[in-house]
């Protein structure tokens, strides 16, 4: 009876776990493989995080990732809470427009912004942000967007305001801890994005550590499967770590 | 407590094509706890809304004491606030709420939490300060926003239906402690609510407002017994309508002739204005005019329910020991026990 009951779950499970774990899985018993001696050990993961780039690499990835993540709320958190609030019209309008980053390829992307952006911006590094963040929209947009929509977003801004709160208090110490989880979702989401992107930063001829690791793995392809297993286990660590470091005042039980 | 007088001095506010606010002029004084009343849409909100900041006016004034803060800013303008929807804020526990404006005005944290533990008690929640939102009842929250609202001592405390949400036990305990807290603080304070009989019994003085315009601002008392307009007599308290004949000033309601006060006309079809404690029930009568419907005993008092031989309905309001021998269907003879009424016309 039980089982019946649970049946729709336990398949939703086994699926999501087929698509997710299963390739997971396979790369890392890849990754572990040392097919001149025969078995497995740890050999590719000691060549990787010995190569000299490897520390660089991570790093200036983890710096553009935390960047875009900074910007994402900063232009995001105010935005949509104005357009919350204010109850615009525009609303409609940029709810499609965020939508945009989904139907344009990034190819045209790429181009589109050697064709606009000026010199100087193109020139540094710090252009890179900037257009994550445009890739990730569609994404951190949804997720502030239905933040927002579950909480009574009106009396809590103005019961701050009335108590004495200016605007970007009232962000800071009402509006975001109360969308809490959808703050969180939009860190990952963001992070997770940027630390991987690839084709956007090959067209526009930066490195970052998702390039080198397939400039590495040309020389070998069992470390570049290792790297990227780290790649993926570490952000997953870090962002655990925020997480469960961040106070446990959420508002999970409200009625 | 610095508490400070409100005045209101031509408030024109507009949404649209809709004039909420015509012309408003309103005025609290220092310590007093004035209610605006009004059916909704009337604009009571709006005003209490413009006194905040958090609606800004087309045109007129606000004066807090002598300062004018028409273009102050919400957060400058040192007002607390309960809203009719639940406010607290979910990440903060109960006593964090209530320091919430001491924080903003930048107190120590240690002051603050004493201060939120004082006024936590003050609203009868001792025990309750670290508790979050989701732990707190209906009745616990608003109390809570109560104390939140007065915690940095503000000039002026305004009320937008706290108790609306409430269950009626709630609200009636709710209403007399706010009262006995303003009262105690001296807080200068504007309430806005639809119902009635809240506004009548915490307030010094009861705003009664209509599209937008203030039709009578008064005491409970005058209010009730001589009410300004006839939308004022009908929306306070319970009026009967009876039709009658007005004639030289004076109309005649079941054989007495009365002095119409306040009327346009002289002469005409009109309707008086009569409360049901002005009118008594006779049974022991030879002429009896009227049916009795039903009888609702109310405790002390019953509210009878009769019917006249032309159909309109009169309720009255008798002594519950002087009202026993009234069941429905018995005939009897309606009294006015007064010698003025209102008319209006048509």
């Amino acid at each position: 009876m039980k089982f019946k009951r649970n049946l729709p779950l336990i398949l939703t499970l086994t699926l999501f776990g087929f698509f997710v774990f299963v390739p997971m899985i396979s790369a890392f018993e890849y990754s572990i493989r040392t097919p001149l001696e025969g078995g497995y050990g740890w050999k590719h993961y000691i060549w990787a995080v010995t190569q000299d780039d490897f520390v660089y690499y991570i790093m200036r990835s983890g710096w553009l990732a935390f960047l875009t993540v900074l910007i994402t709320l900063l232009i995001l958190v105010p935005t949509i809470t104005w357009l919350h609030l204010s109850q615009s019209p525009l609303r409609v309008l940029i709810d499609a427009i965020s939508l945009l980053p989904l139907v344009i390829p990034v190819v045209a992307f790429a181009v589109g912004a050697q064709i606009s952006l000026p010199e100087f911006v193109q020139s540094t590094i710090l252009e890179l942000p900037f257009l994550y963040f445009v890739l990730c929209l569609p994404y951190a947009y949804r997720s502030l967007d239905i933040g927002l929509s579950a909480i009574p977003l009106k009396t809590l801004t103005e019961a701050a305001r009335s108590s004495g709160a200016n605007p970007i208090r009232t962000i800071n110490s009402v509006i975001v801890p109360a969308i809490r989880g959808s703050v969180m979702a939009t860190v990952a989401i963001t992070f997770v994005l940027s630390l991987g992107e690839y084709t956007l930063t090959v067209l526009l001829h930066w490195d970052t550590f998702p390039t080198w690791v397939t400039f590495v793995a040309q020389e070998n392809i069992l470390g570049a499967i290792a790297i990227s297993m780290m790649s993926l286990i570490i952000p997953f660590l870090i962002l655990t770590g925020i997480t469960l470091a961040l106070p446990e005042r959420s508002n999970q039980g409200r009625k | 407590m610095s508490s400070k007088s409100l005045k209101l001095a031509n408030v024109t506010k507009r949404f649209g094509n809709v004039t909420a606010l015509d012309n408003f002029n309103f005025e609290v004084g220092v310590g007093e706890l004035v209610a605006l009343l009004g059916p909704s849409g009337c604009g009571k909100t709006t005003a209490l809304r413009v006194v905040a900041g958090l609606e800004n006016q087309d045109s007129g004034k606000v004066f807090v004491g002598e300062n004018d803060i028409s273009s102050t800013p919400a957060h400058k303008r040192n007002m607390g606030m309960v809203f009719q929807a639940y406010s607290l804020f979910p990440n903060l526990t109960a006593e964090e709420n209530v320091a919430f404006g001491l924080q903003m005005r930048k107190v120590n944290k240690e002051a603050r939490i004493k201060k939120a533990q004082a006024l936590l008690e003050l609203v009868g929640l001792p025990t309750h300060g670290k508790r979050y939102t989701h732990q707190l009842s209906g009745g616990q929250q608003q109390r809570v926003a109560l104390a939140r609202a007065l915690a940095f001592e503000p000039e002026i405390l305004l009320l937008d239906e706290p108790l609306s949400a409430l269950d009626a036990q709630v609200r009636v305990n709710l209403r007399e402690e706010i009262r006995r807290l303003q009262i105690s603080l001296g807080t200068t304070t504007l309430f806005v609510t639809h119902d009635q009989e809240e506004a009548m019994a915490i307030s010094d003085r009861v705003g009664v407002m209509n599209n937008g315009v203030l039709e009578q601002i008064d005491t409970p008392d005058v209010l009730y017994n001589q009410p300004a307009t006839n939308f004022v007599a009908s929306f306070v308290g319970v009026m009967n309508k009876i039709p009658s004949e007005l004639s030289d000033g004076h109309v005649e309601v079941f054989g007495k002739r009365l002095k119409a006060i306040k009327s346009e006309q002289s002469a005409g079809k009109v309707h008086a204005l009569i409360r049901p404690e002005s009118i008594n029930v006779k049974t022991n009568s030879t002429n009896l005019n009227a049916k009795v419907l039903t009888r609702s005993f109310l405790g002390a008092s019953s509210n009878i329910v009769c019917q006249l031989s032309d159909g309109t309905i009169v309720q009255s309001l008798m002594t519950s020991s002087g009202s026993g021998d009234l069941h429905p269907g018995s005939s009897v003879e309606l009294e006015v026990a007064t010698s003025e009424v209102l008319v209006t016309h048509g």
